[in-house]
C-alpha cells in the first residue's frame, strides 16, 4: 500500500462567475521514502495539490488515503489531528513562530502532542543538531539567516515524527548556497532515514535533486517520471 | 508554553499594549476612584448624622413614633440604659426628653424640637458640643441655658446669651412658657438641624413642666457603625415592648441616598468597562490581523482551533491583569493619598449642607470592592478577546498561511 494515494481527485473551486479546476481527476501514487517534486507552471495546480495531500484542502471529487487512511471526508478538527501527527510541513516563508527560539519553535510541535516537557526538549536539541544548528538553539527567527531559518523549520517539522514532509517551495527564499545546502539535508534525511519529501516548486536546483518529478498542466497529471539527473547518479 | 507563547506575544507591539493596558489602568483607577468618592460621600451623610443626633441605635416607647408626644414615655428607662451599658461596644448612652414646641425672639417665631438633655452622656453620644461656634456647650453659671442652631439664631436675630423663650405642651396638656438664655451656638452640616433643634438642660425641663424624671429617647453611640447588629438587635429582643431602631431604620431616606449612590456607582463602572471592551476589542483584532499567517501556520502544522482560541483569551487576560493591577496599585495610592487629605469642597459648603455633608469629603472604598471589579475587569477582557478569537480559529489555514 502506498504511503499517500490519490484516487481521481478533483477541487473545483466555484466561488466566481465561472468554476474554476483547479486539480482536475489526478491519480497518484507516493511510496514511503520518495523524494517527490510536483512541478508545473504558476496556476498549474501545484499548490491545491499540495494542500490537498497535507489536509490543508478537502477535495471536491475523489479520495486521499494517506498511510491507509481516508482523509477526504474528515472535519477540519480531525483534519488538525491527523496532520499533528502524520505530515510535517515547510513552507516557503519559513513560517516560524517570532517569539520563539529555535529550540521552542521545535519544541511546540511536540508541545501539541502533549509529550512531556523534558524528552520534548531533549528532542527538540537532537532534531537541532540533525539540521546543523545545534549552536543556535537559543537564536531567535530574527537573529537567523533564510537558510538557517529553513532548517529550524525542517527540524520542526521531524519533530512531529510525520510519515512524511511536504515542502511547499522550499528554497525560494534561499539564496543558491543556502538552499543546495537544505536540498543536502533534506536528501540526507531521506537516504538515511528514509523519510518521504514531497515538495511543490519551480525551483530547478530542486528539481535537479528530485528522484521522481510530477509534472502538472491545467490541474492534470501532464508527466510523471524518474529523474534521469537522479538516475544517472545512482548509477 | 501557551501561556508564555501568549505571554511573548502582547510584547510584540510594546507600544501597543502598552497603550490599552494605561488604558484599562486609568479608566480602572478612574472607576474606583469615583467609587471611592461616593462611599466617602457616603460615609460623611451617614457619619455627620450619626454623630450629630442619631446616634447608632435609638430606644422609644411603642407609642412615641405615632405622635412623638412627651407623655409616651419609656417605661424603667433606667434599665434600659443600664442593660444598654453592659455591651463592651457601647461608648455612650444619652436620655432625652423631647419635645416639640415653638421658640421666639422678641421679633419672631419659629418651630423647634426640644431636646431635654444631660449634657455630660450627651457628649458621649453625639458631637454638637464639638460643633459650638459662639459661647460654649452648657455651663453651670446660670439657669436655663440653651444651645441653639447658627441658623435659628440668625432667624430670630439671637445671639450669644440672648433670652428665647420656648412654649410646648406639658404633660397635663396645658400650654409652658419657658424662658431661656442662649449659652452656645452650633453649626452642623445640616443647615435643617441647625434651624430645628435647641438643647436644653434635663433639670431645666423638668422643673418648667413640674415633673420627676422620665425619658422619651434613649441614644446609644458605639464603637463603630459595624457593631450596630450585635449590639442593638438583643437589647430590641429584651425589650419587645419597646421600639428599638438602628440608624438605617431610623433615617430610611439615608438608605434610599445609600441604593442611588450605588446604582450610580454600577452605572459610571458599567460605562468605563463598556468603553474598556470595545478598546480590548480593536487591539486584539488588530494583533489577530497581523498574525494572519501565523495562524496559519499554527494550525497547518496541528495547534488544535480550541488552542488558538485559549491563546487569543490568554493574551488579553494578561493585557487587562498587568492594566488591572497598576489601576488598583494606582487607585490604592490615589485613594489613601485623598483618603488622608480630603479633597476640600468648601466652595460647595452651602449646596453640601442641604445633604448633611461635610465640606472635606474623605474618599474610601472598602477592600471587599475590590475583587467584584477584578471580576469585571477579567469577564470584560473575556468578551472584548471573544470575537477576535473568533475570527482567527475561523481562518483557513491553506490561505491564510500564504496571507502576506
Amino acid at each position: 500500500m502506498a504511503l499517500i494515494e490519490l484516487n481521481d481527485v478533483s477541487k473545483i473551486y466555484d466561488g466566481s462567475a465561472v468554476p474554476v479546476k483547479a486539480v482536475d481527476e489526478v491519480t497518484l501514487k507516493i511510496e514511503k521514502g520518495e523524494f517527490t517534486a510536483i512541478v508545473g507552471p504558476s496556476g498549474s495546480g501545484k499548490t491545491t495539490l499540495l494542500n490537498l495531500i497535507g489536509g490543508l484542502d478537502q477535495p471536491t471529487n475523489g479520495k486521499i488515503i494517506i498511510d491507509g487512511t481516508d482523509i477526504s471526508t474528515f472535519k477540519p478538527d480531525e483534519l488538525i489531528n491527523f496532520r499533528l501527527h502524520h505530515i510535517g510541513f515547510v513552507f516557503q516563508a519559513y513560517n516560524l513562530i517570532p517569539v520563539f527560539t529555535a529550540k521552542e519553535n521545535v519544541e511546540f510541535i511536540m508541545l501539541l502532542q502533549n509529550i512531556p516537557k523534558s524528552e520534548r526538549e531533549k528532542k527538540a536539541i537532537d532534531f537541532l543538531e540533525a539540521v546543523g544548528l545545534k549552536d543556535r538553539i537559543n537564536s531567535k527567527p530574527s537573529e537567523l539567516s533564510g537558510g538557517q531559518q529553513q532548517r529550524v523549520a525542517v527540524a520542526r517539522a521531524l519533530a512531529s515524527t510525520p510519515s512524511f514532509v511536504l515542502a511547499d517551495e522550499p528554497t525560494a527564499n534561499l539564496d543558491s548556497v543556502s538552499a543546495e545546502s537544505l536540498l543536502d539535508l533534506m536528501e540526507g534525511l531521506n537516504s538515511k532515514h528514509n523519510m518521504t519529501f514531497v515538495f511543490s516548486t519551480h525551483d530547478q536546483r530542486v528539481i535537479n535533486r528530485a528522484h521522481r518529478i510530477v509534472t502538472l498542466e491545467d490541474g492534470k497529471i501532464k508527466s510523471d517520471v524518474l529523474n534521469p539527473t537522479y538516475q544517472k547518479n545512482e548509477a | 508554553m501557551l501561556f508564555t507563547l501568549a505571554w511573548r506575544n502582547i510584547w510584540r507591539n510594546k507600544k501597543r499594549s502598552l497603550i490599552i493596558i494605561s488604558a484599562i489602568a486609568v479608566g480602572l483607577c478612574c472607576g474606583l476612584f469615583a467609587s471611592a468618592t461616593m462611599f466617602g460621600m457616603w460615609d460623611s451623610i451617614i457619619n455627620t448624622t450619626i454623630d450629630r443626633d442619631l446616634g447608632h441605635f435609638q430606644v422609644h416607647s411603642k407609642n412615641y413614633e405615632d405622635e412623638k408626644l412627651v407623655t409616651d414615655t419609656i417605661p424603667d428607662f433606667e434599665n434600659v440604659i443600664t442593660a444598654i451599658k453592659k455591651s463592651k461596644d457601647v461608648i455612650g448612652v444619652s436620655s432625652r426628653i423631647i419635645l416639640e414646641g415653638m421658640a421666639s425672639s422678641a421679633s419672631t417665631s419659629n418651630g423647634v424640637r426640644i431636646a431635654g438633655i444631660n449634657p455630660d452622656d450627651e457628649k458621649n453620644v453625639t458631637s454638637i458640643f464639638k460643633q459650638v461656634v459662639k459661647g460654649s456647650y452648657f455651663d453651670e453659671s446660670w439657669k436655663n441655658q440653651i444651645v441653639i442652631g447658627e441658623k435659628l439664631a440668625d432667624n430670630l436675630g439671637l445671639r450669644e446669651k440672648s433670652k428665647i423663650v420656648l412654649s410646648f405642651q406639658g404633660i397635663d396638656g396645658s400650654i409652658i412658657y419657658g424662658a431661656f438664655r442662649v449659652v452656645g451656638i452650633f453649626k452642623t452640616e445640616s443647615s435643617i438641624f441647625d434651624k430645628s433643634n435647641v438643647f436644653v438642660k434635663e433639670n431645666d425641663l423638668l422643673n418648667l413642666i413640674n415633673s420627676k424624671i422620665f425619658s422619651n429617647e434613649i441614644v446609644a453611640r458605639l464603637n463603630s457603625v459595624q457593631q450596630v447588629d450585635s449590639v442593638y438587635l438583643p437589647i430590641k429582643k429584651e425589650f419587645k415592648n419597646l421600639s428599638v431602631k438602628d440608624w438605617a431604620a431610623l433615617a430610611p431616606e439615608l438608605k434610599v441616598f445609600y441604593e442611588i449612590l450605588i446604582t450610580e456607582m454600577n452605572v459610571f463602572v458599567g460605562i468605563i468597562l463598556f468603553a474598556l471592551l470595545f478598546g480590548i476589542t480593536n487591539t486584539m483584532l488588530m494583533s489577530v490581523l497581523e498574525r494572519v499567517r501565523e495562524f496559519g501556520m499554527l494550525m497547518a502544522v496541528g495547534m488544535k482551533r480550541s488552542r488558538v482560541f485559549v491563546m487569543i483569551i490568554l493574551e488579553t487576560i494578561s493585557l487587562s491583569f498587568i492594566g488591572g493591577i497598576m489601576g488598583v496599585l494606582l487607585a490604592l495610592g490615589i485613594i489613601e493619598y485623598f483618603g488622608n487629605s480630603g479633597i476640600n469642597l468648601s466652595a460647595f459648603t452651602e449646596g453640601l449642607s442641604m445633604f448633611s455633608m461635610s465640606p472635606v469629603l474623605y474618599p474610601s472604598l472598602p477592600l471587599s470592592f475590590y475583587p467584584p471589579i477584578a471580576l469585571m475587569i477579567f469577564i470584560t477582557a473575556i468578551l472584548g478577546a471573544f470575537y477576535p478569537a473568533v475570527k482567527a480559529i475561523k481562518l483557513k489555514p491553506a490561505t491564510a498561511i500564504r496571507t502576506y
